[in-house]
């Protein structure tokens, strides 16, 4: 069951590279896209970056997100089910930020930024089962122990 | 065991959630959510059965059988290349063998019939008759009012033109893919008075539409070229046929905006250095004198130039500054007094996070509920209606009733001031509240929904149910290959 753990909390890390590369190269497409005459409006329906992030973003990454939450129950390991569901609650954000800036775009740069704390969350859940044992982190430096 | 119960705690609410947001395949739209009365009769006390569905079926409100239409015309949709006036290639669908298809022009009082024939749209096909107040088993709405047209079939509407305007036709079966891909028009209704007020010399119609990116006046990409003799009038009707709001403004002339949605628009003042942003579905006449250098009018992305030939005009940059419609023109009469209104609708526009049909996401909610848990708007013929529509979604939404024209009383509580502004396709921009009034004249199952159609396919979709009108078809039916889906 850890290495299931850990498996999903890697994964979670690498969608979030998937994530960031698809929307990258999305709006460098459309800004090419735009050089060859594309009019961007409502109805532009964007290119697979964006298709990848929509998709990734709204199914994948929650879901990977729930599964790692259910699997930290079975995990037996102090602070399992805490990093994995401040994981899964930073997944959730991460959504949530996303619709927010639709209307308000400002807010798109939390959702950029977030991004890096669903990266963290993830890795360090992912490391703390490779330890053997779920580090806690270091009171008073801010940055959680080295493993 | 407590490892095992506290994820039966995420899992349990959230399969809950997700099985009880499922739609059954195949389902009338008088079973969706909730009747809501308006305060009007039907509130409250005995009629705990809601709606009354005795009475007349929907396919029995046609409009005249019998009859010479004074203009038919064959409409044949296929499924394939569109090729564009400019010579583009997409994929999409054509009527006719063209996209936009055929202009169909008539006079206000013709009786009109039209064949549609479905030569190979596996989905099925319907059409819809956009702004023009038709009979409601006219109205082209797969699922509400007929069955979506199967591949190889064929569906005759008959109907009177009830009022001149600009006017557009779409197919309102899997409308958000194939009104974008093409499977639109336009309908033009000349007033039969036309003799006592002079025609405008130049009269044209511009379609705005989208292709896969390409923006286009009529289906031609960039710029477009009309004729127009320096001096004389020149009327161009613009249609918004695509999901988004198009901005319009004039170069080298001043304009009127002389009918919005088909209805002349009282005492049009002369605009200058300002834009109007027309909702999508929305159309707009505009009115000018055509300067010996040409006017140029800009939709976003594409143009049209009128002038003498090879007039080139410089275009202006778009506007920042909006005309705004509750304060444009003369007030004048409305034929119905809006005090006197029975019914007083709300449509709150918001959006939550759930389940659509098994889907998560953040969806569209009208009046806090989420598809199919929404209002059906219960009306009874002849009844006056107020609707306020409440926008709090964070993003713009276009909202269209079928059937009817309301008129705009007032925006987040400023009086209309101007002409009687009548409208079937509003724009209802993020924090605005609209109030309407209409008549309910038109008895049937009406939609009232969002048309940037992708939101309409997304839940942002009601109906104004007349009582004693029954409803024989159902949205998930299928005839043939094609399922009636009107989204």
């Amino acid at each position: 069951m850890r290495g299931a753990y850990r498996v999903i909390a890697y994964l979670i890390a690498l969608g979030v590279l998937s994530q960031a590369a698809a929307v990258a190269g999305g709006w460098f497409g459309t800004i090419n896209e735009i050089d060859d005459g594309t009019v961007i409006t409502e109805d532009y329906e964007g290119n697979l970056g964006h298709a990848m992030h929509w998709i990734v973003g709204m199914n994948i990454m929650p879901l990977l997100g729930l599964i790692l939450f259910i699997i930290a129950f079975f995990v037996k390991l102090p602070g399992a089910v805490k990093w994995a569901g401040f994981t899964f609650l930073a997944i959730i954000v991460q959504i949530a930020l996303a619709f927010i800036s639709f209307g308000v775009p400002a807010i798109g740069a939390l959702h950029g930024i977030n991004a890096f704390v669903v990266l963290g969350l993830a890795l360090y859940t992912a490391r703390s089962v490779a330890s053997g044992v779920a580090p806690e982190p270091v009171h008073g430096t801010g940055t959680p122990a080295a493993v | 065991m407590a490892a095992t119960g506290a994820p039966l705690l995420v899992v349990v609410p959230l399969a809950w959630f997700w099985y009880a947001s499922l739609v059954p395949s195949t389902y009338s739209v008088m079973d969706m959510g909730y009747a809501d009365y308006g305060g009007g009769p039907g509130s409250s006390g005995s009629s705990h059965a809601g709606h009354d569905m005795s009475g007349v079926s929907v396919a029995e409100l046609t409009g005249p059988q019998d009859g010479t239409p004074a203009m038919t015309a064959t409409l044949t949709t296929r499924q394939g290349t569109v090729k564009l006036a400019g010579g583009e290639r997409v994929d999409g669908y054509t009527l006719n063998g063209s996209s936009p298809g055929p202009r169909l022009v008539a006079t206000e009082g013709d009786l009109v019939e039209i064949t549609l024939v479905n030569a190979n749209v596996q989905g099925g096909v319907t059409l819809h008759w956009h702004g023009i107040d038709v009979p409601n088993a006219e109205d082209g709405v797969a699922g509400v009012t007929q069955d979506a047209v199967p591949a190889g079939g064929q569906h005759v509407y008959r109907f009177v033109l009830p009022h001149a305007g600009t006017y557009w036709y779409h197919s309102h079966q899997v409308s958000h893919e194939q009104v974008r891909h093409g499977l639109f028009g336009t309908f033009v209704v000349e007033p039969h008075d036309s003799i006592g007020r002079p025609a405008p010399a130049t009269d044209v119609v511009a379609a705005v539409h989208t292709y896969d990116g390409i923006r286009t006046v009529n289906g031609r990409a960039g710029l477009s070229r009309v004729e127009a003799e320096p001096g004389s009038t020149a009327r161009v009707r613009v249609v918004n046929t695509d999901n988004g709001t198009a901005p319009i403004w004039v170069s080298g002339a001043a304009y009127r905006v002389a009918a919005v949605d088909g209805y002349d628009v009282n005492g049009p003042s002369l605009v200058r250095g300002r834009k109007l942003m027309l909702a999508a579905g929305g159309r707009a006449d505009l009115e000018l004198v055509v300067p010996g250098g040409g006017a140029r009018v800009d939709v976003g992305g594409a143009a049209m130039v009128l002038g003498p030939p090879g007039a080139r005009v410089r275009a202006a940059p778009e506007p920042s500054k909006e005309l705004d419609l509750l304060t444009y023109g003369q007030a004048g009469h409305l034929p119905f007094d809006p005090d006197q209104a029975v019914r007083r609708f709300d449509y709150d526009i918001g959006r939550r996070p759930g389940f659509l049909d098994g889907r998560p996401g953040f969806w569209w909610t009208i009046n806090g509920h989420m598809f199919p848990d929404i209002p059906m708007y219960v009306v009874d013929e002849g009844d006056i209606v107020r609707m306020t529509i409440k926008n709090s979604s964070g993003d713009l939404h276009p909202m269209h009733l079928h059937g009817h024209h309301a008129v705009v009383l007032s925006r987040n509580g400023a009086q209309a001031t101007g002409s009687p502004w009548w409208i079937d396709s509003l724009l209802v921009e993020d924090g605005e509240t609209y109030e309407i009034a209409f008549v309910a004249d038109n008895p049937g199952i009406w939609m009232d929904h969002c048309h940037n159609l992708p939101h309409a396919a997304e839940g942002l979709l009601a109906h104004l149910a007349y009582n004693g009108v029954s409803e024989p078809f159902q949205v998930g039916r299928a005839v043939g290959e094609a399922h009636n889906h009107p989204e």
